[in-house]
């Protein structure tokens, strides 16, 4: 069971973060329990005087695609500027589009989310946009190229599971890209939900990297985006306002 | 000759190129991205590109993210 972005075949329905993680060590042993195929990255500026660790050859040598996100810009001009030092950086057209100027809940902002990924489709990259749950929003991010869209369940790192339920179920229904669920995603029945609802994919990274045993919950994580994509696969029972018996058991009880 | 490097002040006392100064700082390798005065310099660019007086020249590189 695969699906597909920009061309590009997956057949893990778990995206991963790589922030947060205690270590390169844990953060590469959870990678490879999640078995994920697609992972984010950020673009930050050198700090010259303090020793930074260097994630990259990790992941190079895991043999994940990367995903550079643009966080960090709070105008579509600024997520311009991040986009294009992250395709020098790694060497993939491919983007995380983020753009939230409010730490508080770090809610994306829609207008220059949009306005940002024009530009960039524009300029030939795979524009993947992290975006509110709102469906008309998600259309218009797709009629301008972008090859995904991510809508959040909760604020980033809140772990509150799908809050915006009933606009996914939307955005998936209308969706002709692969819809991705980024955001808020705190428990592995909340990934099976969102991929049981028909999402693709779903991304985490708090979840995995705060956990106390970061490499088992990325199995968990892995067990139930298999199990939620083969449910949505399966077609899930309806559900109904009241008892239906399993069996025929009625019958023998009104025959007594 | 001055220029600035991620916000620090650096004296040059010969031309030199982008790729040859991140050389002399132990900064040239994977995942890294160069901005010379906001505009971003490809890396095939790199061993060409003179560094002028004034440039302000910023240096970035990929770290953990989600």
């Amino acid at each position: 069971m695969y699906y597909q972005i920009a061309g590009h075949t997956f057949t893990s329905r778990l995206l991963t973060g790589t922030g947060k993680f205690q270590s390169a060590s844990v953060m590469q042993q959870s990678l490879l329990a999640s078995d994920t195929e697609l992972v984010t990255m950020a673009l930050r500026r050198v700090d010259l005087v303090a020793q930074q660790d260097e994630i990259l050859p990790v992941l190079t040598a895991l043999g994940v695609k990367l995903l550079p996100n643009t966080s960090g810009a709070r105008t579509a001009e600024e997520a311009v500027f991040v986009a294009e030092l992250a395709r020098e950086a790694l060497q993939t057209n491919w983007l995380k589009l983020e753009i939230h100027p409010d730490p508080r809940y770090l809610l994306p902002d829609p207008i220059e989310t949009l306005k940002a990924a024009e530009l960039l489709v524009a300029k030939g990259f795979v524009v993947l946009p992290y975006c509110g749950a709102d469906p008309v929003l998600c259309k218009r991010l797709e009629e301008a190229g972008c090859a995904a869209v991510m809508p959040l369940g909760a604020p980033i790192g809140s772990n509150q599971g799908l809050q915006t339920r009933d606009f996914l179920r939307i955005i998936i229904e209308q969706s002709r890209v692969p819809v991705i669920v980024d955001a808020g995603i705190g428990a592995p029945s909340h990934a099976a939900e969102a991929l049981e609802l028909g999402a693709s994919a779903v991304l985490v990274n708090t979840a995995i990297a705060s956990a106390a045993d970061p490499i088992a919950m990325a199995k968990a994580f892995k067990l139930a985006c298999e199990a939620g994509a083969l449910a949505h696969y399966a077609g899930l029972a309806t559900r109904q306002q009241q008892a239906v018996a399993s069996s025929p058991l009625t019958a023998f009880l009104e025959s007594l | 000759m001055q220029i600035q490097f991620n916000q620090q002040p650096y004296q040059l006392v010969s031309p030199t190129t982008l790729a040859t100064f991140l050389a002399s700082q132990q900064q040239l390798r994977a995942g890294i991205a160069v901005a010379i005065n906001q505009q971003v310099i490809p890396r095939s660019r790199w061993d060409i590109q003179p560094l002028k007086d004034g440039d302000t020249i910023q240096l970035f590189m990929a770290i953990a993210g989600g």
